[in-house]
């Protein structure tokens, strides 16, 4: 039959067809077909893979030859048919087989240049707006606050600027006193004195509650100190007072000892000794063990172990009797201490003024 | 007030067999707190920290009690009776007291014969081992002894006073001495002075004369021993610039009944080393003598107010080796004998010693025996908790604005509360500091500490522009600072309180971004100051602030803003004015704020009500307007608003531009507007209506024109 000799030649030229064009591409297959990819360079790569493509668009598209071919398979004898249908599929087969592979070959390796092209340096810094800072005293005085009033403590204030009732008459302070001099307390051309201790505001807590009351009273003060490396002319204290019925020195210590504790850690340990206050009698100044060496002695404790922290007492009955509480009724213990002194502990400071001289290499320090 | 304690010298008055070491353990335990403790020749020195409540331990006397209370014994005392002694004092000399109300007791008794050397070289030692300066054999025995019991003493030569006898009383105005230190003080009328019969020859109880001193010729000794009134004492030595070893001890209290063994030890002393014969009494004014106050004890107050549990035998073993002897009993037993036995008194009565001023009441008593019985053995006890913890008013955006200001970049400040007075007139105050027309609102301080800082601030700027300054003399020219602090004003009325008011200020300057892989540095300016004011406001959630152009003293002019805050003034920012700038010698720009913080926290916080989501697209229109560079962005934004078109749901700025192809006094503002209605989809049709209405509004009313 005629057609039987037309359509064996048609297979034939579209295979021919292919293998023509595709022939550059050879080199992608077989045993040198990596080291063939590998030299290429990635704009090399993205032309040939755009070529493969066109190549695939132009031999399987619809429009190729090979459709055409496949097109004809109707119109052949039916005795041919199945014959010439399983050749047309099997060169179709070759032909997607040898395009993929060399598309898939080129594509990984595009793939591979692009991951190579986009690589991140990681360890640039992120881009982020500069943060200030909070004051180490903030940091501090409000980590107290915090331990104290989950301890069933409120925080209060009063005036930085007193009267002499405040400041001293109601605290038992004797007229005589060092303190009250000109030497050692602020006064303004009004008399009035710029509070020397935050247990100025014992006094108002007092009048403003009644017992059973739990105040701490964190706060500026001033002493008429000239600046140096220890000492500052206004500095914060943080006082603490108590009052009820039964308190002894006993819920005193045990106060102080978990306050340090949950500031230090649970292994602190606290000592008391015996002090001389005019507001508390009995009075005791009260140290802690030292949280760098656990008492063993370092350098921050000078050796010894203890780190002294601030002063402590059973509230004076002058002062009760001051702010009409019955000391027979009522007992109360106040203590307080330095927050600047707790920050130059906590952060190793080396000297007082930095605190307030705003240099912001020191600020940023703090987190 | 540091006292020396020989080691040696306090082991002859007690006994004890404790080493220095542990003397200084046992001490402090007990509340004397020995600083340091060092080597002197085949001594040792104790330097004990006495507090101003415990004069009496200014000697070795005083620590010898506090010894012997802690290790057991008794005091042992020293020689006390003179070698040689014959007649009696008022043949020698005579003292008239004219001033009683300043010296409740004066003594003198007279050592005849004497021959003044050097001291012998134990008694030397001693001195120089605590510190001080042997002169001669008299004068270094009455050192000797007050440092021994406490109790001050002079030693006149008496043939230098005239008639031979002592007058105490006030020193005439002007009266001149010359002191022992050689130097001719002038002294007014109110100055206690021991007199002869002529002048005055000594200070009392701060220093003696020169002229009656005792000197190599002396033979006649006038040894004097009294009791001064403190408050005196202390007046003079101020008032004379002159502070001693006596007006120490006098000005904080010495033992009152210490006079006469003193001069028993001093003439004991003087007549072993210096020879010479004493009289056998002492002269002794004492017109009113004191009694010693009862301190009355519960012996269960001990336990309610230490939690220690001393049992009443402890109590009064310690009171009395302390010299607090007890004077009676009460409740189960009922003589002295019986309070430390069995069935034990419940209370007792003790006898403040004539040296402790600081023994009054009864938690004075407890003190006592809590110390010594130890405070080691105070157990920790939490107190029952019976009340709710709360912090202070507003803590929480206290804490909120601090953070949104350190997320802008400022640092948190604080500076000293007092400032140089050359900053009086630099600043514009907050609105409330200012007191009545014509009158100064500052405070004042008296006696300033720092040089110049005699003002209590009234406003943070003025540290806060120091600390920038501080910073750009450290290479920091980059500074963003934010402080939040009281400043102060007089109060109302002369002689009120002065006003206190909580203050935030910023201060920035330098670059906004730096430069950097995540771009281009830019210089920050008003706006960025603004926005940081503003980042905080909304974390303070405080509603309705405004910001209106205004003028200010230390603003630059066109550069100034007011804050208002439901209409009235809290407070200004801006740039800062060239000549404040030029006082802190600023040549980049600064940017300062500063409001009335606590005007902040009192005004109202928005509530949050929830706003059902829109159920149908909104269309943003923009339009650029051209107009003179005055017309504000607030007033063209309430133009539209004022139109009350309900489709308008927000009016945002996108931006400003000046410079080419926009004519010179004119600027170019990008208005956003987005319309939105609450039922429908608008049609663009329906926009362009409105939007058109409100061009035409704007180009009418700011005689702007919209740009293609």
């Amino acid at each position: 039959m005629s057609s039987e000799v037309r359509e064996q030649p048609q297979i034939e030229a579209v295979r021919e067809a292919f293998e023509q064009e595709f022939g550059r591409f050879a080199r992608f297959r077989g045993a040198e077909a990596s080291a063939g990819v590998d030299a290429l360079k990635s704009s090399e790569a993205e032309t040939l893979l755009r070529e493969v493509g066109d190549l695939r668009t132009r031999h399987t598209g619809k429009k190729s030859a090979l459709a055409n071919l496949k097109k004809m398979i109707g119109r052949v004898a039916p005795e041919e048919r199945a014959a010439f249908g399983q050749q047309a599929q099997q060169l179709e087969a070759a032909i997607i087989e040898s395009l993929e592979e060399v598309e898939s070959l080129i594509g990984n390796h595009v793939a591979r240049l692009r991951v190579e092209r986009e690589l991140l340096d990681v360890t640039l810094p992120g881009r982020r707006p500069r943060r200030g800072h909070q004051h180490p005293i903030t940091l501090v005085r409000q980590r107290i606050e915090d331990i104290f009033v989950a301890m069933g403590y409120t925080v209060e204030d009063g005036p930085e600027i007193e009267t002499d009732f405040y400041n001293f008459d109601a605290l038992n302070i004797p007229r005589a006193h060092p303190a009250r001099s000109p030497q050692d307390t602020f006064y303004t051309s009004e008399g009035f004195a710029l509070r020397s201790q935050t247990s100025t505001v014992q006094i108002h807590a007092m009048q403003r509650r009644k017992p059973p009351l739990r105040v701490i009273a964190p706060g500026k003060v001033f002493r008429r100190d000239t600046p140096d490396a220890t000492h500052n002319p206004m500095f914060f204290q943080l006082e603490g007072l108590l009052v009820d019925r039964g308190i002894t020195m006993g819920h005193l210590k045990g106060t102080v000892t978990e306050f340090l504790r949950r500031l230090y850690g649970p292994q602190t340990r606290t000592r008391f000794r015996p002090s001389y206050f005019p507001f508390t009698e009995p009075s005791a100044e009260f140290d802690f063990s030292c949280f760098k060496c656990n008492g063993a002695g370092c350098r921050l404790c000078k050796g010894s172990g203890w780190i002294e922290l601030g002063g402590s007492g059973m509230v004076h009955p002058n002062v009760l009797r001051a702010v009409d509480i019955d000391p027979q009724e009522f007992s109360g213990f106040a203590f307080g201490f330095g927050i600047d002194r707790m920050c130059m502990l906590n952060f190793g400071l080396d000297d007082i003024r930095l605190l307030f001289e705003n240099d912001v290499r020191f600020l940023e320090q703090f987190n | 007030m540091l006292m020396n304690i020989s080691y040696n010298w306090l082991r002859e008055l007690t006994g004890a067999r404790l080493t220095a070491g542990e003397l200084r353990e046992r001490l402090t335990t007990a509340g004397l707190e020995v600083e340091a403790v060092h080597e002197a020749g085949d001594d040792f020195v104790l330097e004990i920290a006495v507090s101003s409540n415990r004069p009496d331990l200014l000697s070795h006397l005083g620590v010898a009690r506090e010894v012997c209370t802690l290790a057991g014994g008794e005091v042992r005392w020293p020689e006390m009776r003179a070698a040689r002694e014959e007649g009696r004092t008022e043949s020698f000399t005579s003292v008239e007291v004219e001033a009683a109300d300043l010296c409740p007791r004066f003594t003198a008794r007279v050592v005849r014969g004497v021959r003044i050397a050097p001291s012998p070289a134990w008694l030397v030692a001693r001195l120089q081992a605590i510190g001080q300066r042997p002169i001669n054999n008299v004068a270094d025995i009455t050192n000797y002894v007050m440092l021994e019991l406490g109790q001050p003493l002079h030693a006149f030569d008496l043939e230098k006073l005239n008639e031979r006898r002592l007058v105490i009383r006030r020193a005439r105005a002007g009266e001149r001495l010359t002191t022992l230190d050689g130097v001719e003080r002038e002294l007014d009328a109110e100055m206690l002075v021991i007199a002869d019969a002529a002048r005055a020859v000594a200070i009392a109880g701060v220093m003696g004369g020169a002229e009656t001193e005792i000197s190599g010729a002396t033979e006649d000794v006038l040894i004097e021993a009294a009791h001064f009134a403190p408050a005196s004492v202390r007046r003079t030595s101020r008032a004379l610039g002159l502070q001693t070893e006596a007006s120490d001890r006098f000005e904080r209290g010495i033992d009152y009944e210490g006079q006469l063994r003193a001069q028993a030890r001093a003439a004991a002393l003087i007549t072993e080393l210096a020879g010479g014969t004493a009289t056998t009494d002492a002269i002794d004014v004492y017109p009113q003598p004191l009694t010693p106050p009862l301190v009355p004890l519960r012996f269960a107050r001990v336990r309610e107010l230490t939690s220690l549990d001393v049992p009443p035998e402890d109590s009064i073993r310690i009171l009395g080796a302390l010299g607090i002897e007890l004077a009676g009993a009460n409740g189960a037993g009922r003589s002295a004998a019986d309070a430390g036995g069995q069935g034990a008194a419940s209370e007792a009565t003790f006898v403040s010693p004539s040296w402790r001023a600081d023994i009054r009441i009864e938690e004075d008593l407890v003190e006592e025996v809590g110390r010594h019985f130890g405070y080691d053995k105070v157990s920790d006890t939490l107190p029952a908790a019976n009340v709710a913890g709360e912090y202070g008013a507003h803590e929480g955006r206290r804490r909120e604005a601090r953070r949104a200001l350190n997320a802008c970049g400022f640092d948190e400040a604080l500076t000293y509360s007092f400032i140089d007075t050359a900053h009086d007139e630099q600043f514009e105050l907050l609105p409330g500091l200012v007191r009545r027309a014509g009158e100064s609102s500052l405070v004042t301080l008296n006696n300033p500490i720092i040089e110049g800082a005699a003002r209590m601030r009234p406003t943070l700027l003025a540290a806060l522009l120091e600390s920038a300054r501080h910073n750009f003399n450290h290479g920091t020219r980059d500074v963003r600072l934010f402080e939040l602090g009281r400043v102060f004003a007089a109060g109302v009325e002369a002689g009120d309180q002065p006003r206190e008011t909580e203050a935030c200020a910023l201060v920035a300057t330098g670059v906004a971004t730096e430069e950097g892989h995540a771009g281009a540095s830019r210089e920050l300016d008003f706006y960025d100051l603004k926005g940081a004011l503003e980042a905080a406001l909304a974390a303070m959630n405080v509603s309705s602030v405004e910001f209106a152009a205004t003028s200010a003293r230390h603003l630059r002019e066109g550069q100034a803003a007011q804050i208002l805050l439901a209409g009235n003034a809290a407070g200004v920012l801006g740039r800062l004015a060239d000549d404040v700038a030029a006082v802190y010698k600023f040549k980049q720009p600064i940017y300062v704020a500063e409001v009335d913080f606590t005007s902040l926290l009192a005004a109202g916080e928005t509530s949050v009500r929830y706003a059902p989501l829109a159920r149908f697209p909104g269309v943003v229109r923009d339009a650029s307007l051209v107009a003179d560079r005055r017309v504000t962005f607030a007033e063209m934004r309430r133009a539209v608003l004022e139109l009350n078109l309900e489709q308008v749901r927000r009016v945002t700025l996108v931006y400003v531009y000046e410079g080419e192809r926009v004519p010179e006094g004119q600027r170019s503002m990008t208005l956003r507007i987005e319309y939105r209605a609450d039922d429908r989809t608008l049609r663009d049709q329906e926009v362009d209506e409105l939007h058109g209405r409100i061009v035409n509004t704007l180009e009418e009313k700011f005689g702007a024109q919209l740009k293609r």
